[in-house]
């Protein structure tokens, strides 16, 4: 029971309260470089979540042999190599990916998220544990990806997750939508500053949602506090 | 003696580092072994792939890939030497394809490919690579508009040498509206790839 | 009986507020703009009208969404005046939803998520403008032609109205290039200016009978108005000033040096946006330091940005960009240039006759000894 609650913690704070994005405001860089369209944001959100579950689980098992005073250049030597397989495996079977993202890939080992979670979370706890909070973090980190990246494919060209059966074969070809025909194209939003701007609404609405959330709670609260009394 | 009191002392730590590296050298060089022979077959795809678009297939049934001939440009270019890939059908060469780069874009350079009949005549020019303005100068691209097709057919005679450039200089390919830049740096790459062409045909198409 | 009748406070009151400082400028943009009216007919109309009427829309959507009270803050014409700017900057015969696109920039993006008048970082007009050059190249660099108003080339009403909201049919026809971006054009053809410049006439150019932006054609209007905002006290003198002559002077060195290859001060002067944007938008108060020598380092800075991107940048006008990039180094300069506390320094420490005659004095005899 104590173990679910853990788990449910975990995945509430790596997809909402502390998601990489929304709470820690870390991995803006690959972020925004990234997301011009969906495809391309899951695309790297995938990458990223593989690195960080496997450098969580990588690092928690080693946790007990590695002295404090060399864990950093160890964990950037594991997610440096767990980067380099992910790079070199998609240039392999995922080759359109590939040479869309080619160039952001072996950024991910800067993503600060990754070592972050390794420090904080993989160091200190136990495998299963560890690769939960990673899959979390990931997981969150790339719906923020995913998310952007449609917001800003939607205003740029009017279309969502053009170009997704290259990036994992025809089964995704369903998701292709071109929502607004002849659409005359916004080019800033896929642009940097457009990514920077769409972020700036998304996170503001996330802190909407929140104050929604905390004023039903309290008010649900102190609903319960007078029917009691 | 404990792990504890261990972690502690330099030469273990050393140690660990170095077994992580080897670890993570191993790992790597694995990975490459296993990858290394798909990697190659995608650049040779990647490559094939704009030599399509630019020859069609029933023009040729050997490797492009693998016949090819290097000519000299004598200073027509600012590369010293072009790769120029040969399409044979039956021992007869049926056409020729090399890259081209118009190094007077917009913002730089575009990276084309042109495929040339034994003849002289275009079979046809697709843009690879660019970074020109979006919106403005990217209707160079196929995905963006068919203008990179008013090639297909022409010759240095068709139209005469004077006329191949945009109509703003009095010639006979269309420009975009708001943009004239682009598409004179590419038809005039697209001339200078012909001159080549008809410079070396003997060398080309032997 | 003693009656004392307390008639007002002990308070001196203020002609000026937020609105009649805003005011004063509209009459001061009011030549130039009927003056692109006039040149640019009913197409432009239209888009002036479209455009001031979306920024106060936005502006009331925006006070309404934050909860403030909108009318007071429409009143004080700060977002018609933002529209304004915005109208004079873009094409005359732009299509009306970049007008609209526009405005929903400047008052929502430029100047409302930061908290409204008086917290921008950008000057919010310019920061409209630089977005739809970069969104939307086309429209924003189709120049049409001269048409005045009642000459027989001048669209009618109706067909005014086609422009704005339906576009143009036939662009090529009644279009064409800038001075700045014709001369950039054909140098990039390798033809000197001797040749690119062999029909142009100055003197037209600086009363504004030539393609550009609706408001910003006539550099003598502009500069008219903007003497007004000087005599009225409503700007001041050193970033217009310091403006105009870094541009002047960068711009005569390079002409004296090649003259076929770069343009004479007085083009650059009387061309593009550089009239208005000294004196109406790096002028803006929010935007712009807040001392004489920090506002003179903000334009000498504006003009050599605005003479770098014109003659060796990607685009053919480098007003905005400049105006933007001068806007995120303001709260650097106000660092470094603060304004003088009373009784202190510029660095903050005391002056010394308000010193404790101490230290310091007793030091002053003995050196005297």
């Amino acid at each position: 029971m104590l173990l679910l609650e853990t788990y449910k913690k975990l995945a509430g704070e790596g997809l909402w309260h502390n998601n990489v994005v929304f709470g820690q405001n870390l991995a803006l860089c690959p972020l925004l470089a990234v997301t011009g369209t969906a495809t391309n944001g899951l695309g790297m959100g995938l990458a990223t979540l593989v690195v960080l579950v496997c450098s969580n689980g990588l690092v928690s098992l080693n946790r007990h042999l590695i002295p404090a005073e060399v864990r950093i250049p160890v964990f950037v030597l594991l997610i440096a190599a767990l980067v380099t397989l992910v790079d070199m495996t998609m240039n392999a079977w995922l080759h359109e990916m590939h040479k869309v993202l080619g160039l952001f890939i072996p950024l991910i080992v800067t993503n600060c998220s990754i070592l972050g979670r390794a420090e904080s979370y993989a160091s200190k706890n136990p495998l299963v544990l560890s690769l939960w909070d990673g899959l979390m973090m990931g997981f969150g980190f790339m719906l923020v990806l995913v998310l952007l990246g449609a917001v800003r494919e939607i205003i740029s060209s009017g279309t969502l997750f053009a170009n997704a059966s290259l990036l994992l074969g025809e089964s995704l070809s369903f998701l292709e939508v071109t929502l607004i025909p002849d659409y005359r194209g916004f080019l800033l939003t896929a642009l940097p500053p457009g990514g920077f701007i769409a972020i700036g609404f998304i996170i503001a609405g996330k802190r909407l949602v929140d104050r929604l959330f905390a004023a039903r709670t309290i008010r649900v609260t102190t609903g319960e506090a007078l029917t009691e009394s | 003696m404990p792990l504890e009191q261990l972690k502690t002392r330099v030469s273990y730590q050393t140690l660990l580092l170095a077994g992580f590296a080897l670890a993570a050298s191993a790992l790597l060089g694995i990975g490459d072994w296993n990858t290394r022979d798909a990697i190659e077959m995608r650049r040779q795809e990647d490559l094939k792939a704009s030599l399509a678009q630019v020859i069609p297939d029933e023009l040729y049934d050997n490797d492009l890939l693998k016949s090819t001939v290097i000519v000299s440009t004598d200073g027509l270019s600012n590369v010293q030497e072009i790769l120029v890939y040969q399409a044979r059908k039956q021992g007869r060469t049926t056409a020729a394809a090399f890259l081209l780069t118009a190094p007077d874009g917009y913002s730089g350079n575009i990276d084309m490919v042109i495929g040339i009949g034994p003849n002289g005549e275009i079979l046809g020019v697709r843009v690879i690579a660019h970074a020109e303005t979006p919106g403005l100068g990217d209707k160079i691209e196929i995905a963006k508009s068919d203008w990179i097709l008013s090639f297909n057919g022409r010759s240095l005679e068709n139209p005469t040498v004077e006329q191949w450039a945009v109509k703003k200089d009095r010639g006979e390919f269309d420009q975009f509206s708001g943009a004239t830049i682009t598409p004179r740096a590419v038809v005039n790459a697209v001339r200078r790839g012909l001159l080549f062409f008809d410079m070396h045909r003997s060398e080309i198409v032997e | 009986m003693l009656t004392i009748k307390p008639t007002s406070g002990p308070h001196t009151g203020s002609e000026t507020g937020v609105g009649s400082i805003m005011r004063q400028v509209i009459y001061a943009l009011l030549p130039a703009t009927a003056f692109g009216l006039y040149l640019f007919g009913w197409p432009a109309v239209n888009l002036l009208v479209v455009t001031l009427f979306a920024s106060l829309l936005f502006e009331t959507l925006c006070l309404k969404l934050a909860g403030r009270p909108s009318i007071p803050t429409l009143k004080d014409g700060s977002a018609l005046l933002t529209g304004w700017l915005l109208a004079m900057t873009l094409p005359p015969w732009a299509p009306w939803w970049i007008g609209v696109i526009g405005a929903g920039i400047a008052i929502v993006l430029g100047k409302q998520v930061y908290g409204g008048l008086g917290q921008n970082l950008f000057n919010p007009a310019m920061l409209a403008r630089v977005v739809l050059l970069i969104s939307f190249p086309l429209e924003m660099t189709t120049w049409a032609d001269v048409t005045p108003w009642l000459t027989e080339s001048a669209p009618d009403f109706n067909a005014g109205l086609t422009i704005t909201f339906a576009g143009l049919s036939n662009p090529d026809a009644v279009t064409g290039a800038t001075l700045l971006g014709h001369v950039k054009t054909e140098w990039l053809q390798k033809h000197p200016l001797s040749e690119s410049l062999s029909d142009f006439c100055t003197l037209k150019m600086w009363l504004g009978m030539t393609r550009g932006s609706l408001g910003e054609t006539s550099a003598l209007l502009l500069f008219a108005g903007g003497m007004w905002l000087l005599l009225k006290k409503i700007i001041t003198w050193p970033i217009p000033v310091s403006m105009l002559a870094s541009v002047a002077v960068i711009s005569g060195l390079f002409h004296v040096l090649d003259s076929e290859r770069y343009l004479s001060p007085v083009m650059h002067l009387g061309s593009g946006a550089l009239m208005c944007a000294a004196f109406f938008i790096a002028t803006d108060y929010v935007t712009s330091p807040n001392t004489p020598l920090g506002q003179i380092i903000f334009g000498s800075l504006c003009g050599l940005l605005i003479y770098m991107l014109r003659t060796w940048g990607g685009y053919p006008e480098g007003a905005g960009f400049a105006i933007l990039l001068m806007n995120s180094l303001t709260p650097l300069i106000d660092h470094y240039v603060k304004p003088r506390i009373q009784g202190r320094d510029r660095r903050g420490r005391p002056l010394e006759e308000n010193m404790l005659k101490g230290e310091r004095g007793k030091r002053k005899e003995e050196r005297g000894n």
